[in-house]
């Protein structure tokens, strides 16, 4: 089957990773099918308000790589997910389940996988109440509330005060991941830097252990939003939330001092840990994909993005990644997948 | 003089409110100091340099992050005021370029104008006397200075060793002579009154 005249390549999950790896195969002029089991293409990218360092708006971003994955003649699937594959010599012959168990079966030569990261479950955290107090929010729903303050469709009143706790989930030992998940840095500084963009005089406040800005302009981005929006930033990990009269006590120490501190806020972001989803895991056991202790897959080693036999993978499913690394991984993916295409040639 | 001034401030913290610190010290400082406190990364390479943190009870990354927090009398009424020698090198080598030893000098400024009384009362009365004598001729009188700060002191047997050895090798002129303008010197302490008039 490896002689067929033209290749066919499958690409699972069509967040930001996902397209570019397809645009990058169909643009060396081979097959794609991008499968996507939510109803929309844009995987996380599409629940952001903002981007860093540079305040994009993450959907020009989006659209613009839509459009050319449509135009570039990529198969899309969307509401489908892969349910099983079985590898004979070079190829896979996998099956797809779409809505209404409507069942798919093709043929793939090289594989993608771009299945993303999740969102750690903070209610894992009883002392910071979420899920009890409706102020406490995590990251990615205070995305959309962004979303919906900048666009005047909220009604509630602006909020006085709103806190930022970060490592929700990462480096801890005990209720969360030992790793740092290593973008919530940079969306929180955005996210702060935002409110204080759309309610001028609303205090924002972030408890961190340190802001890790390893990246080219994030920590001139960071700074900005200390030092010309004024974002608060006390060093020291909350200890407890409680509810009082309606707004939020956080109890914590501010470690540069070694004194108590506490604060009363409207509203408190938990920045959550990045896990593998559950795709990921359906993935890597489908096709018999390296993994790290986590769950999230892990290249070959000295390899950019093989994962296993014949698949690559990219963006989050990895570890968690930005926009940007996405976009550079879901072309590393894509460039892996050529690579193997025009070798059998 | 408020009576909120002269009260000892407790060696323990209770719980600082975020909420409240409005940051009118930070900006107090920035206008009057010319130092934006939110420039600090908390690096703490002021603090591993200063000359004489050995013995402060705050270090310059601590008085920075004091500003920060608005705890203006706990400022006030620190030792490390009197005993920092406004040295610099927390500035000259600060990678923001926050010049705390400026601070230390309005906060030093501050306790005059609130009646703060030093907690090293020598070394604010050797301050007043060299301003004295800068007022009084238009520069620093060595000799004059010594006697005054040592009787004032009662330190009456302080220097009489090395102040004859100074004075013979040429180092000490026991009759300081005053500048020509003196009349402008006095302007500026006039301008720049450090007590409250009462």
């Amino acid at each position: 089957m490896s002689d067929r005249a033209q290749k066919t390549a499958l690409v699972i999950g069509g967040g930001i990773a996902g397209l570019e790896a397809a645009l990058t195969i169909t643009g060396a002029g081979h097959q794609v099918v991008l499968v996507e089991k939510s109803p929309q293409l844009g995987g996380t990218t599409r629940e952001l308000y903002s981007s860093f360092p540079h305040w994009e708006n993450p959907a020009e971003l989006l659209q613009g790589k839509i459009d050319e994955v449509q135009k570039a003649g990529v198969q899309l699937r969307i509401g489908f997910e892969v349910i099983s594959s079985q590898k004979q010599g070079d190829i896979y012959q996998v099956v797809l389940e779409g809505p209404e168990q409507k069942r798919e079966e093709l043929v793939a030569d090289a594989v993608v996988v771009a299945t993303g990261f999740e969102l750690f479950d903070v209610s894992a955290y009883g002392e910071y109440g979420y899920g009890s107090y409706p102020g406490v929010v995590n990251t990615l729903e205070f995305e959309s509330r962004l979303r919906e303050w900048a666009k005047g469709e909220s009604k509630e009143a602006p909020p006085k005060t709103v806190a930022f706790i970060k490592c929700v989930g990462s480096r801890d030992r005990s209720k969360g991941y030992p790793y740092c998940s290593k973008i919530c840095c940079m969306i929180t500084a955005k996210q702060a830097g935002l409110v204080k963009e759309i309610w001028p005089d609303a205090r924002c406040h972030v408890f961190y252990m340190d802001y890790r800005a390893a990246g080219k302009g994030y920590e001139e981005f960071v700074r900005s939003v200390i030092e010309e929006k004024h974002v608060r930033y006390t060093r020291g990990r909350p200890a407890k939330i409680l509810p009082e009269d309606g707004r939020l006590l956080i109890r914590t120490e501010d470690t540069l001092m070694g004194v108590p501190v506490e604060i009363r806020a409207d509203m408190v972001v938990l920045a959550a840990a990045m896990q593998p989803g559950r795709g990921t895991v359906e993935m890597s056991r489908i096709f018999a994909l390296n993994t790290d202790e986590y769950g999230f897959l892990e290249p070959v080693s000295g390899q950019a993005a093989r994962v296993g036999e014949r698949v690559f993978a990219a963006g989050g499913c990895i570890f968690p990644v930005e926009n940007q690394g996405a976009l550079q991984q879901g072309a590393a993916a894509g460039a892996g997948v050529v690579a193997l295409f025009n070798q059998a040639r | 003089m408020s009576d909120t001034m002269q009260k000892p401030v407790a060696s323990f913290f209770p719980a600082i409110r975020l909420d409240e610190v409005d940051g009118a010290l930070a900006k107090e400082i920035k206008e009057e100091c010319g130092v934006d406190v939110e420039l600090c990364l908390e690096c703490g390479k002021c603090s591993g340099g200063c000359s004489n943190g050995h013995i402060f009870d705050y270090t310059p990354r601590k008085i920075v992050q004091l500003i920060k927090l608005g705890e203006k009398q706990r400022l006030l009424h620190m030792d490390a005021l009197w005993t920092c020698v406004s040295c610099q090198l927390c500035w000259d080598r600060c990678p923001s370029e926050i010049n705390v030893a400026r601070v230390m000098d309005y906060l030093r400024e501050q306790t005059y104008r609130e009646n703060v009384s030093p907690t090293r009362k020598e070394v604010a009365l050797f301050h007043e006397l060299m301003l004295g004598s800068v007022e009084r001729i238009g520069r620093v009188a060595e000799t004059r200075l010594v006697l005054e700060f040592n009787f004032k002191t009662k330190q009456y047997t302080k220097d009489t060793d090395l102040g004859p050895k100074m004075f013979f090798k040429g180092k000490l002129n026991p009759f300081s002579s005053g500048i020509k303008k003196i009349e402008e010197v006095r302007q500026i302490f006039r301008k720049n009154p450090l007590r409250k008039e009462v």
